[in-house]
């Protein structure tokens, strides 16, 4: 059942639920839910602060442990694995945050090396590896430099660096330009869409910006109190104007303040091709 | 008419030069308690600190809730302990392992118990700056919890890791001090002996002016160091 083929998909979370003990009792993070992510795909998660974006994305590389269900990533339930066969396989597994996470008394090219050294490759590899994804985030220059000495969008620039280290075959991203500006999030977007378009990554990402789902994903789940409600295909940056979703924009309006236009509107096409430096 | 040819009073330096060879035996002796009780703390207090900061709720040992608990107790029962009160209580124990309660090797042993306990909680605070956020990171990368304590927390709190051998070694000198009226010997036994039981006032200021030195030259040189390492 578990084997793959060209059909499965890359992520796929069956009947996952997650609770947390707290202080006042069970808090429900993430209802049983479902959520297929195919191959090649950008899949997004929005919704309002507390809804289980991110818990929900924890739970498909298992830093949060479902309470219930089954999380099968390239075909391999993690939920089986030994301690140690997770970790090899989270090395395949990269993930980038809101607030980037990089270690910060090691250079830049040390961080992109971090989980290379850490799966025991060779110093060669490391290298190469090293080399090449800083090219690919436009940060040769930066290869030498302590990550206080970069700005947030080169920080996150690093972290994707970082995660594309050991050739993900899925990244996974929570809130990746929630902390940057307008700007500096439209060159990173451009990134991540490179990272998928060029490398062929598939990315599940979480974002409570309507303006990072229309430019970037190709169909995006709607989640409210800890369950997915809606799941829509976007074609072109175009919300269904009938969605929950859609609703939701002229009544709350869009990050951007476009609510108007995000609804009715096709966004630009896809994505500028050549990275711009943040 | 008194007598001309009075011998001088002896001047501080005189005393110093007269009492060096004293001076060098206590700094010695103060110098292997230290050794001692540093090496201690760092190693054992160091694995101790480690592994409750590891093992405390939310990390990534939270899971063995039941040593965290146990652990943090024989910290703070014996930070608890006043140091003089330690030094007395075990003093079977320090005969039992070093054949004497008397001399620099035997006060090591409470000092080093003292110290052992007094870094593991300094190191458990000072790992609690390195941010939730980077040692999650370091899991979703497929890091093992040895690789996350050598390469990351390690790593990322050193400057931190520094100041406390810092601080721990200066307020072991001070213990060392007290361990000294048990015999202990070192410069603050010598201060003790010539200054207070021989009201010798210029020992006692040879001593302090000593004490005071090593305890700013200990103090600079870790700070100097923490910033050095520290890129944050
Ligand atoms: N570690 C935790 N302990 C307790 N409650 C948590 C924890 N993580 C998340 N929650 C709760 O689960 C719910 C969903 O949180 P989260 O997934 O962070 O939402 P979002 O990312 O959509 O803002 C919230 O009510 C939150 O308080
Ligand atoms: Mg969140």
């Amino acid at each position: 059942m578990t084997t793959q083929n060209t059909d499965s998909p890359a992520l796929a979370l069956r009947g996952v639920s997650k609770s947390f003990r707290t202080p006042d009792g069970q808090q429900v993070g993430v209802h049983p839910t479902d959520l297929d992510v195919a191959p090649g795909e950008i899949h997004g998660i929005i919704g309002f602060s507390g809804a289980g974006k991110s818990t929900l994305l924890r739970l498909a590389n298992l830093l949060e442990r479902p309470d219930a269900g089954q999380v099968v990533v390239h075909g391999q339930d993690l939920m089986t694995l030994s301690p140690a066969d997770l970790r090899t396989a989270r090395q395949r597994i990269g993930m980038i945050f809101q607030h980037f996470n990089l270690l910060h008394n090691r250079t830049v090219a040390d961080n992109v090396a971090f989980p290379l050294r850490i799966a025991g490759a060779d110093e060669a590899r490391i290298n190469e590896r090293v080399k090449t994804c800083l090219e690919f985030v436009g940060l040769s220059e930066k290869a030498g430099v302590y990550p206080a000495q970069l700005s947030g969008g080169q920080k996150q620039r690093v972290a994707i660096a970082r995660a594309l280290a050991p050739e993900p075959h899925v990244l996974l991203a929570d809130e990746p330009t929630s902390a940057l500006d307008p700007r500096t999030t439209q060159s990173l977007l451009e990134v991540l869409a490179d990272v998928n378009r060029r490398l062929g990554v598939t990315i599940l990402l979480v974002s409570h910006e309507m303006g990072v789902i229309r430019r970037l994903c190709h169909r995006v789940s709607v989640m409210e109190g800890g369950s997915i409600v809606e799941r829509l295909t976007i074609a072109n940056g175009r919300i269904p104007p009938d969605s929950q979703l859609a609703q939701w924009l002229r009544e709350y309006g869009d990050a951007e303040g476009d609510a108007e236009e995000a609804a009715a509107e096709p966004a630009p096409q896809h994505l500028l091709s050549e990275a711009a430096h943040g | 008419m008194a007598d001309e040819t009075l011998a001088p009073v002896p001047t501080i330096l005189d005393t110093f030069i007269e009492l060096l060879p004293e001076i060098g035996k206590a700094a010695g002796e103060t110098g292997l308690m230290m050794l001692i009780c540093l090496t201690a703390a760092v190693i054992v207090g160091g694995a101790l600190g480690i592994l409750v900061f590891l093992t405390s709720p939310g990390q990534v040992l939270g899971r063995y809730r039941r040593f965290n608990l146990v652990a943090n107790g024989f910290i703070n029962v014996f930070r608890s302990f006043p140091f003089i009160i330690l030094l007395v209580a075990v003093s079977p124990f320090t005969r039992h392992i070093v054949g004497t309660s008397i001399g620099p090797l035997a006060a090591s042993v409470p000092l080093s118990l003292a110290a052992i306990f007094y870094f593991a909680r300094i190191i458990e605070q000072t790992l609690r700056d390195v941010p939730r956020g980077v040692i999650e990171a370091a899991e979703a990368m497929g890091a093992s919890p040895l690789q996350i304590v050598t390469q990351v927390l390690l790593v990322e709190a050193r400057s931190g890791l520094i100041l406390a051998v810092t601080i721990t070694a200066v307020s072991f000198l001070s213990y060392s001090a007290v361990a000294g009226v048990v015999g202990g010997g070192g410069i603050g036994d010598l201060a003790i002996r010539y200054g207070y039981y021989r009201f010798q006032t210029d020992v006692m200021l040879i001593t302090i002016v000593l004490l005071v030195v090593l305890v700013q030259g200990i103090q600079f040189f870790g700070q100097w160091l923490a910033r050095r390492v520290d890129k944050r």
